[in-house]
């Protein structure tokens, strides 16, 4: 991830050294010290208080719910009588067994590599910005921000399970025949991908950079 | 310079407790942690109970798919289907509902709902689409550990819970009995019956079968099992009897049964009741199933017992009130000669004779007694119509002669016998049939054959079939005649004609025409006598013809069927013909028209006079064609006489006065003889216009 270059680059003075603070919403440099924003009234902070809490937060929620989300059935269905219960993995598995490859890696992709990479990542990044963290320190600040965007920027694409069984949910009701209806897991799956969502979002990219300082917030 | 400064002091914030710092955002873990937890208890709780069921074979359990159900309802589901060890057997392991893994007890029956189609209907149908299932069958309430249970094949006779009673049942043979036969009452299915098996001694099958409540109660040791099996034939001492069973008991066999007396006792544990092969045999053996107490006594019948049986009924006006024994043959030498007499035994049933149910033989025998005091006689008596038969009858016989029942200490009492005609059926069906026999059907038969052809040849001729024809046109002439427009003018103009002819008649003086026209008459009177006196004959024709007709009677069928048959074609021909069909109408429109001419005949009165005057006028014709004859001799010499009148006027020479008067005269002549002779022409074109006066 590191470039050769990152490393001649000498140590910038940054805001918070300088003693100013930018506001969030609308860019505006406020001298350090000022609670609110002159020009759009938001919260000035120099970095978010609290946010790697609340990263752990949701990060944990989002995990506490990938659980079930894996166990119980995702889809059920029913098809003159009989109720076929797939959770994600036999789904992956079933469609393996069709010789469906493709939608096999892109449900596994979607719903299994992606939220899973997004723990690891998001874990990685909270643990790595917190002050006086032995890990990867001083190292590879860059790709750390790129990690940041790719997790924030991917989110929303592990919804796409969730999509599918919405609307095969929707569009399959033909009563006795076959019919199809979303188990827990899909509720489950959902919400942990907006509880990661969230810790992405409530994860404070600045924080990044501090590691150049070694400054404590 | 600079004053020294102290020392930054150092300046630590305050300590903020641990808990401060915590984001509200923590609950939403914690929420989601309890949240799975507690969906995850859920599964678990409602995870349901382990139990393994053990089959012969699972055909169509699928784990995770096979529901368990109790009274149709879901109980649980297959989790694994796999082999004993030894590959014996398969073992289906299963999780049910705690609340009912809580009750299910030791005995509880499971076995896989398949589809079945068979004699007695289709069940299992939802099964096609949904798969099998395994039905569980226990009554609830009586809980055990015990969670290893053997399945059975085939549904359980007996549900659990169900009430009724289990029964034993004894045959020789099973051949019409298969499982799950139907047990019916009455025609309606109370019960089934298990599969037979052998004995061990393998002299007869049993089988169990199960009586459902509240049916059992009927059962009793007076109760009798038939088999209704198919459909049973049998021409015995009753005739020829028919019984078809119901159909589902046609194909998978069945057993009624009923009770058929009523002092039975309740069942004990082990009775074993017997399967008959009829129903009648069934309720005979009745009797049979009281003979404990049946009091034998003797009868000694004179003359042949050739269709007696044993088991032959006794009856006592009608009813059945025992059976016959034995029959053997006694030696007897009471008056010296040695005799060979014919010793019934009979048993006779206190109970159907009406004595109490405790009767015992010497009650029995005493009313016995007292009956043939009063003239109780047994004596033979043919069972049905058509079977050489015998049953033996208690006659009732007050004019018979004194007898008494004969008590010998050392064998059976002795009851009095009378001899009964006994119609001999055979020689009477014989006689019958020779007298049929004797009967002359077939000179009968040829003569009706004879008959029938004559009549058939008549009427199939050309000439009656042409008849209608003829008629036909012959009336259509009639028609013609009456209705033209002249025969329509008739009466009027004959009237007229007819007062000119009177005139014509006066003077030719021809009343002499009138005489001979009432001889004619007279003579067509004396046909008319005649004809009568041919009428007169008819009555004995028509005899004729009946006596015919009787022998007609009773010929051979089908040739008379035939003739008959062709006869009625050839009417029908005949009948059925155009000018046939028209006939009526003409001739109803010919005397229709006849009628209206009569009738203005008979309002002109001219009847009388035409009566009176045809004869004249026939003459008066004749008279004027005679007349006619001598006309134109009348008109030549008319001629002649002007031709010389014309010459004798020649020569006198032209201009006389008697010249001229002369050719007057001979002009008048001239006339009179071209008048004369334009009647004599018109006469002889149109005779009619001397009656008509044209």
């Amino acid at each position: 991830m590191s470039g050769p270059v990152p490393q001649q680059i000498p140590p910038a003075l940054t805001a918070r050294a300088a003693g100013l603070v930018a506001c969030e919403s609308c860019g505006r440099v406020h001298r350090d010290g000022i609670a609110q924003c002159q020009r759009c009234g938001a919260t000035l902070h120099s970095r978010r208080p609290g946010s790697l809490q609340k990263v752990w937060a949701w990060l944990f929620a989002g995990i506490v719910v990938y659980i079930p989300a894996n166990i119980y059935p995702m889809l059920l269905t029913t098809s003159f009588g009989r109720t076929t219960e797939n959770t994600i993995i036999g789904g992956v598995i079933e469609l393996i067994d069709y010789g469906s490859f493709g939608v096999a890696l892109i449900v596994f992709v979607a719903s299994v590599l992606i939220p899973v990479g997004k723990f690891i990542a998001i874990g990685y990044l909270a643990l790595v910005v917190r002050p006086g963290a032995r890990i990867g320190r001083g190292s590879g600040l860059r790709g750390r921000q790129h990690l940041y965007e790719v997790v924030e920027f991917i989110g929303r694409w592990s919804m796409i399970d969730v999509f599918v069984v919405a609307i095969l949910a929707a569009l399959v009701q033909l009563d006795f025949a076959a019919t199809i209806s979303p188990g827990i897991a899909a509720v489950s799956f959902s919400l942990s991908v907006a509880f990661t969502m969230l810790a992405a979002q409530s994860f404070d990219p600045r924080l990044i950079w501090d590691a150049e300082e070694g400054t404590a917030p | 310079m600079s004053q020294q400064e102290p020392a930054a002091m150092r300046i630590d914030p305050p300590k903020r407790a641990f808990w401060r710092n915590l984001s509200m955002v923590w609950l939403v873990p914690i929420v989601a942690l309890a949240v799975s937890l507690g969906i995850a208890w859920q599964t678990y709780a409602a995870r349901g109970v382990q139990i393994e069921i053990t089959f012969q074979n699972a055909s169509g359990v699928t784990p995770g798919e096979t529901t368990i159900r109790y009274r149709d309802v879901v109980i649980g589901t297959v989790e694994d289907v796999h082999f004993t060890p030894d590959l014996a057997q398969v073992v289906v392991k299963a999780s049910i509902d705690r609340a009912v893994a809580e009750t299910l007890p030791e005995d509880a029956q499971f076995w896989v709902v398949q589809p079945e189609v068979s004699a007695r209907g289709i069940t299992g149908l939802s099964t096609v689409l949904s798969g099998v299932y395994i039905e569980a069958s226990f009554p609830p309430g009586e809980a055990s550990e015990v969670r290893r249970f053997t399945g059975a094949d085939a549904p359980p006779l007996m549900r659990a819970g169900q009430e009724g009673t289990r029964i034993t049942l004894r045959t020789r043979d099973a051949n019409r009995i298969s499982e799950g036969a139907p047990i019916l009452f009455r025609g309606i299915e109370v019960g089934q019956i298990e599969a037979p098996r052998l004995i061990l001694s393998g002299d007869s099958v049993v089988f169990d079968a199960f009586i459902e409540a509240p049916h059992d109660r009927r059962l009793t040791t007076a109760t009798r099992f038939w088999d209704t099996s198919g459909f049973n034939v049998s021409l015995g001492a009753t005739g020829l009897s028919l019984n078809v069973g119901n159909l589902a008991a046609l194909v998978t066999g069945g057993i009624a049964f009923d009770t058929v007396f009523s002092n039975g006792e309740p069942l004990n544990p082990g009775y074993v009741f017997d399967l008959f092969p009829d129903e009648q045999t069934a309720r005979q053996s009745l009797f049979r199933g009281v003979a404990a107490n049946a009091v034998e006594i003797a009868v000694e019948f004179d003359g042949s017992v050739n269709g007696l049986t044993t088991g032959a009924a006794v009856r006592f006006r009608g009813l059945r009130v025992g059976e016959v024994r034995a029959i053997g043959a006694v030696l007897s030498d009471d008056s010296g000669a040695r005799d060979v007499r014919l010793r019934t035994t009979l048993a006779i049933d206190p109970q159907a004779l009406g004595l109490p149910d405790g009767a015992g033989a010497e009650e029995t025998l005493a009313f016995l007694e007292e009956a043939v005091a009063d003239g109780m006689r047994a004596r033979l008596a043919t069972s049905s119509l058509f079977t050489a038969a015998l049953i033996v009858e208690l006659a009732e016989l007050p004019d018979a002669a004194p007898a008494t029942l004969e008590r010998p200490e050392d064998s059976l009492a002795i009851m009095p016998s009378v001899y009964s005609e006994l119609p001999d059926f055979t020689a009477t069906a014989e006689g019958v049939l020779e007298r049929i026999n004797a009967l002359p059907v077939e000179d009968l038969l040829n003569q009706a054959i004879t008959l029938m052809a004559s009549v058939e040849a008549v009427v199939s001729s050309e000439g009656t079939r042409q008849a209608p024809d003829a008629a036909l046109a012959l009336i259509e002439d009639i028609r013609g005649l009456v209705g033209g427009e002249d025969t329509q003018a008739l009466p009027g103009e004959l009237r007229e004609g007819l007062a000119e002819l009177r005139a014509v008649v006066e003077e030719l003086r021809l009343r002499g025409a009138i005489d001979r026209l009432a001889s004619v008459l007279d003579s067509a009177d004396t046909i008319a006598a005649n004809t009568a006196t041919a009428s007169a004959d008819f009555p004995a024709l028509v005899q004729d013809m009946q006596t015919l007709v009787d022998r007609a009677q009773g010929v051979e069928i089908e040739e008379l069927a035939a003739a008959a048959t062709r006869l009625l074609d050839s009417t029908e021909e005949l009948v059925g013909s155009d000018q046939m069909r028209e006939l009526p109408p003409a001739l109803a429109g010919a005397l229709a028209e006849v009628q209206q001419v009569l009738a203005a005949l008979r309002e002109g009165e001219a009847v009388e006079n035409v009566n009176r005057t045809l004869a004249s006028t026939r003459s008066a014709a004749d008279s004027v064609a005679q007349a006619m004859e001598s006309l134109p001799a009348l008109s030549a010499r008319l001629d002649r006489l002007v031709t010389q009148a014309d010459s004798l006027i020649a020569s006198y020479g032209a201009r006389s006065d008697f010249n001229a008067e002369a050719l007057d005269v001979m002009r008048e002549f001239r006339a009179t003889a071209r008048a004369v002779t334009q009647l004599a022409r018109t006469i002889e074109r149109n005779p009619n216009s001397l009656l008509i006066g044209r």
